[in-house]
């Protein structure tokens, strides 16, 4: 892996970081196919830099999403509760599986959620009689245009387990887990997936720091790698967030739908 | 949303993005001198940004007189602590 140039490495962590915080992701799920399929980086050192790089991005989005009101704190960190316990496991759990084994569980999870995400696509969640609509305590409200909208969080139950879930998923691939949150909280949750996806960015900085120390003290993080994938995702993942309010969520699904199928296969070939 | 929540919005953005900018440094020069102390610095910086973050809620939310998300947030913060002291014992 020393033979990948800097260049390259900070080129790729640029292109991740953009389309990671252009989908309102971490950006790992492209990040860790790329390095491992195409740049040849063995999966366990790929995983590490993509959890630190993961870190990057989603602070950089959440920033901005902060700034916007799209986060939803209360929301976020009912469901932290159960990431940063998810990710805990999922990095202690990891040194026990072999390459194969993780290879197989990246691609079945992108395969799920793929499918997930294409089928429910056309959904809305959002109820535009704002005033007389009380969003509850994990509720809230979300301006489009002239139009206030209110939503109510359904099913805590399911958000508290896909978030575990997420969180386990994380420590174990090295991917935020926004890919399993935002999903669930946009199709069974009720929440509107702009909602979902900023305050997934909100989680995913503690649910990736979970399992960062523990790949750290391993010493699965190869310095030079991790920093210049770093490096590219800071600046290009400010911009993506900043450029995400301008794609339709519609399209924002079906784009996520579409590139989760197709790294799902090619994984799949791959194992 | 109360005016003390929003101010919490732009401490948690600052605390963010000071992070980000800290690591940002080290690691570029760390790479530009092939300096593998600023690489490791960088990265230690990034990771710790979200726990600071955590931090920063959990005293916000003390201020509020909100005790069940400091709880919530005190509660995340121990995760956190038990992953470092976890790494830390290796």
């Amino acid at each position: 892996m020393g033979a990948v140039p800097a260049g390259i490495l900070i080129l790729t962590g640029a292109c991740t970081g953009l389309v990671g915080a252009l989908l309102g992701l971490g950006g790992g799920v492209f990040l860790v196919p790329i390095l491992t399929l195409v740049l040849g980086v063995p999966i366990r050192a790929a995983i590490a830099a993509s959890l630190i790089s993961v870190i990057a991005t989603a602070s950089a989005s959440a920033t901005v999403n902060l700034n916007r009101g799209l986060v939803n704190m209360r929301l976020g960190l009912v469901l932290e509760v159960a990431t940063s316990v998810g990710g805990l496991a999922g990095g202690i759990t990891a040194a026990h599986l072999t390459h194969r084994q993780l290879f197989i569980t990246f691609a079945a999870t992108l395969a799920v959620m793929g499918t997930l995400m294409a089928v429910r696509s056309g959904r809305r969640n959002v109820i535009p009689a704002s005033s007389e609509v009380d969003p509850g305590l994990l509720g809230g409200r979300l301006r489009e245009g002239d139009t206030t909208y209110v939503y109510r969080l359904k099913r805590l139950p399911v958000a508290l387990v896909s978030s575990l879930v997420a969180g386990a998923i994380s420590g174990l691939l090295g991917l935020g887990g926004g890919i399993i949150k935002v999903p669930f909280l946009n199709t069974f949750c009720g929440i509107p997936i702009r909602v979902a996806a900023a305050t997934s960015t909100f989680m995913i900085g503690v649910t990736a720091a979970a399992s960062a120390f523990i790949y750290f003290s391993r010493g699965d993080v190869v310095l030079p790698l991790t920093a210049s994938v770093c490096i590219g995702a800071l600046p290009a993942s400010l911009l993506g967030a900043h450029l995400s309010d301008r794609v339709h969520a519609r399209y924002l699904k079906i784009l996520m739908a579409i590139v989760l199928l197709a790294v799902a296969a090619r994984m799949a070939v791959a194992v | 949303m109360s005016s003390a929540t929003s101010a919490l919005d732009r401490t948690i953005e600052v605390v963010l993005m000071g992070g980000l900018a800290v690591s940002a440094v080290l690691l570029v020069a760390g790479l530009a001198l092939d300096r593998e102390v600023l690489l490791r610095w960088g990265i230690l910086v990034l990771m710790a940004t979200p726990v600071a973050r955590v931090v920063v809620v959990t005293i916000g939310m003390l201020r509020e007189r909100d005790w069940l998300f400091a709880a919530i947030s005190v509660w995340i913060l121990s995760v956190l602590g038990s992953s470092i002291y976890w790494a830390m014992g290796r």
